[in-house]
């Protein structure tokens, strides 16, 4: 039952990116060449982010929450949006529309984020016999994470591809964009500096996750009414 | 493509490498994640003569239930969790006798059986220490066809004993289907000790040899036996029986090298120290050390005077004797003794067992002696003689039940007897060992070697044959006395013993299957849902419909 207590936790963590890329158009027009280079340039940002982490930051003994070191980290953060920047704009695509385009990007850095940060502890601890929720948590969490990278990328995409937007959305995609991208501070924040526990932070995630991903997704369709 | 392939083979090997790499760290990684993790102590596994005795099992992977379980529940595959606070004899000694399937038994003890705890021993603590050790005679001499584990109460382990008892009153056992605690033990399954070694610790004194006189000094000999054996080897630390002898010897030992390193104090008898082995199986060790004694020494020897359990009595001491008290030397011995018992407060009696040749029982230390014609007596605080494996240094002998002033008081009884009697002061009131003089009882010497004994098990098989214990011993007798003798002896072939006397336990709070199968059906909605969900917001209800159904348009057009 350990192993079947693996092959859940594995189910819920990565089945949702293989469900949204069989369900999605995205399946039809065989954008996986985009998803695995969007990954590709996640391991990068990951690589840079490790080295700026392990030069500029002190290790600090205690779970507490000590500003200055969050806004370093926040600051570090910003490296995922350049990285984002970079999938979306400086990779060649196949000709594939934008609504498209952003999704497979978001798809593949949520499933690179994923695999990276969640295969490994599940591997080794949800095959023991031991029984815990947090790898069930654990799983949500990457639910979340998805729905935040998509619509990160749909922000982004807004930001740097789309010419013509109205002025006056304008400050509010990035201030969406600003929110969505400095998630990470504000989840440590709130394990640390207010000291919640994790499945109130994971239910905190998957609620700002949906409310973000409404949001851009009317921003989005916002936007996409001009050019239509 | 030619450009691919030259630089391809240097980059397939490096990808098999970090393959292989993954692959390892993948089998290594094992990790402990228990929720809690106890040191356990099996209980002995042993054969006399070929029967079994014991338990014959050490690994352990079951389901813990607690007393509390259903009536008529199968217990075959789960182990009992028994705090010996609460434990009901009978029902064990039922158990036990007749013969149930149980796939095991973890007793926990109280913490004032282990030598951290500084508890002292009120009136409860006592009834527990009688418990404990009927439980044991119990378990010693029955024949268990599965593990029985020892551990201490400690918080961790209450509070798993707490939600067990609870998930029992509710009525749902541990099973594999409804969840709970898992106790795993993984160790190999336990071997034979081969040839067990018996090491005999011999030390020796010499007299004052007038000069011309061709005549051998006359010797005393002072013996006790060091080694233990309980229901859990690890944990027989034996404080009174018989580490509370084995600290007087050293003591007197210490005291009468002081006298005789001056050869102006030295008397005319020489002084034998013995620390044998084997004392619990019809003390094999003496036996054997009295048996590689030459003839010469055997006739020289006087007397013996065996210690035997002196560290928890009041006021009485006993003198064990197998020769009529009418002896000329019995009556010496116990007169002397019981003088210098009177003016310390001590009343010491006067017990007389006939040895029974036929009968290979040897219940106390002189009557080997006594076998190989020796006088001897033995001096304990214990008024009959122990039966088999009874008072041998178990489990529930340990340090907070022994009395360091009780100890003090027997090393100043033998102490003065003995010297009274090798200066010929008999009868006089001189106080050759007395308090605040150079010659006075040492009791931090004493506590010290009492608590290392407290703390160190020593069940002769399980002694390898250059313990360091052994080597301790030795060094302080070699301090004290002069020609220190090791003799190594392989124990008596009747006896086997099996190895596996401690280990870990890991107790896994686990989810029962039904929890995973429901989890996976939730998962598998789940997926479907946000399956459709997706189809259908992204290209409409129809492309979902569709999904299931075959066109028929195409039949029409082949047709």
């Amino acid at each position: 039952m350990t192993v079947f207590h693996f092959f859940n936790c594995a189910i819920l963590t990565f089945g949702p990116h293989a469900v949204y890329y069989s369900a999605t158009p995205l399946s039809e027009y065989d954008t996986l060449g985009t998803s695995v280079k969007a990954a590709l340039v996640y391991l990068g940002t990951a690589l840079v982010k490790l080295v700026c982490l392990a030069t500029f930051l002190k290790v600090s003994e205690n779970e507490s929450f000590d500003p200055y070191q969050e806004l370093l980290k926040a600051l570090i953060g910003f490296i995922d949006v350049a990285g984002l920047y970079f999938a979306l704009t400086q990779l060649t695509h196949r000709n594939i529309s934008q609504n498209h385009k952003f999704q497979a990007v978001g798809l593949g850095w949520a499933f690179a984020d994923s695999v990276l940060h969640r295969l490994a502890p599940l591997w080794v601890g949800a095959r023991g016999l031991e029984f815990t929720w947090d790898y069930i948590l654990q799983g949500l969490e990457a639910n979340a994470n998805l729905v935040f990278s998509i619509s990160l990328a749909a922000l982004g995409s807004l930001m740097w591809l789309r010419k013509n937007k109205p002025k006056t959305l304008v400050p509010i995609i990035y201030a969406c964009a600003g929110i969505v991208a400095t998630m990470p501070s504000i989840t440590s924040y709130l394990r640390r500096g207010l000291g919640w526990h994790f499945p109130k932070v994971v239910g905190f995630e998957l609620f700002t996750s949906l409310a973000m991903a409404f949001i851009s997704w009317q921003l989005f369709s916002a936007c996409q009414r001009p050019s239509a | 493509m030619a450009a691919r392939d030259l630089g391809g083979r240097p980059v397939l090997e490096s990808v098999y490498s970090v393959i292989a790499l993954v692959f390892v760290l993948v089998a290594c990684a094992e990790l402990c994640d228990a929720a809690t993790v106890v040191d356990v102590y099996r209980l002995i596994q042993y054969d006399i003569a070929g029967a079994p005795f014991g338990s014959r099992l050490a690994g352990l992977n079951h389901h813990a239930s607690s007393l509390h379980f259903p009536p008529g529940a199968d217990l075959s595959r789960t182990v009992l969790v028994i705090p010996v606070r609460d434990l009901n004899l009978g029902y064990v000694k039922d158990y036990l006798s007749q013969r149930q399937p149980l796939g095991g038994l973890l007793f926990l003890l109280p913490q004032i059986f282990s030598f951290e705890s500084k508890e002292s021993s009120g009136n409860g603590e006592e009834l527990l220490k009688n418990i404990v050790m009927e439980l044991e005679q119990l378990l010693i001499h029955t024949n268990i066809p599965y593990p029985v584990y020892f551990a201490f109460e400690n918080d961790d382990i209450n509070t798993v004993l707490a939600d067990i008892k609870r998930n029992d009153e509710s009525g749902q056992p541990a099973t594999a289907t409804t969840g709970g605690y898992k106790l795993v033990v993984s160790t190999t399954e336990p071997k034979k000790v081969a040839s067990p070694v018996i090491s005999n610790l011999q030390g020796w004194l010499p007299g004052l040899k007038a000069d011309g006189d061709p005549n051998q000094l006359p010797t005393i000999a002072i013996v006790a036996s060091y080694d233990t054996f309980g229901a859990a080897p690890a944990l027989s630390m034996g404080s009174d029986s018989n580490g509370s002898g084995v600290v007087a010897l050293l003591e007197i030992a210490r005291l009468f090298s002081l006298l005789y390193s001056n050869p102006k104090t030295r008397g005319r008898y020489n002084l034998l120290f013995g620390l044998t082995s084997g004392g619990p199986y019809n003390y094999n060790g003496t036996h054997k050390w009295l048996r590689s004694f030459d003839q010469r020494l055997r006739e020289t020897i006087d007397y013996a005077i065996c210690l035997n359990s002196i560290g928890s009595w009041d006021n009485e001491l006993w003198i064990h004797v197998s020769k009529p008290p009418e002896n000329a030397y019995i009556k010496q011995t116990f007169e002397g003794l019981s003088n210098v018992g009177d003016e310390l407060g001590i009343k010491v009696g006067l017990k007389h067992k006939k040895i029974n040749i036929s009968n290979s029982r040897v219940a106390w230390e002189h009557e080997q002696f006594s076998r190989h014609r020796i006088t001897a007596a033995t001096l304990s605080e214990l008024s009959t003689a122990p039966g088999l494996f009874e008072n041998t240094g178990s489990l529930a002998d340990s340090r907070n039940f022994v009395n360091e002033a009780a100890v003090i008081k027997s090393v100043k009884l033998v102490a003065e007897s003995l010297a009274r009697h090798i200066y010929g002061h008999q009868g006089k009131n001189i106080q050759i060992f007395a308090d605040e003089g150079s010659l006075a009882v040492n009791p931090s010497y004493i506590r010290s070697w009492l608590d290392l004994l407290s703390q160190t098990p020593r069940v002769a098989p399980f002694l390898s044959k250059n313990d360091p214990f052994v080597m301790a011993l030795k060094k302080e007798l070699e301090e004290h006395t002069e020609e220190v003798i090791l003799q190594n002896e392989v124990l008596d072939g009747m006896f086997t013993f099996y190895d596996s006397t401690k280990a870990t336990l890991n107790i896994y709070q686990v989810a029962s299957v039904t929890f995973d199968l429901l989890l996976l059906l939730v998962l598998g909605s789940y997926l479907i849902v946000l399956f459709s969900f997706l189809i259908i917001t992204t290209r409409g209800l129809d492309d979902l419909i569709s999904l299931f159904r075959r066109p028929p348009s195409r039949k029409v057009k082949t047709a």
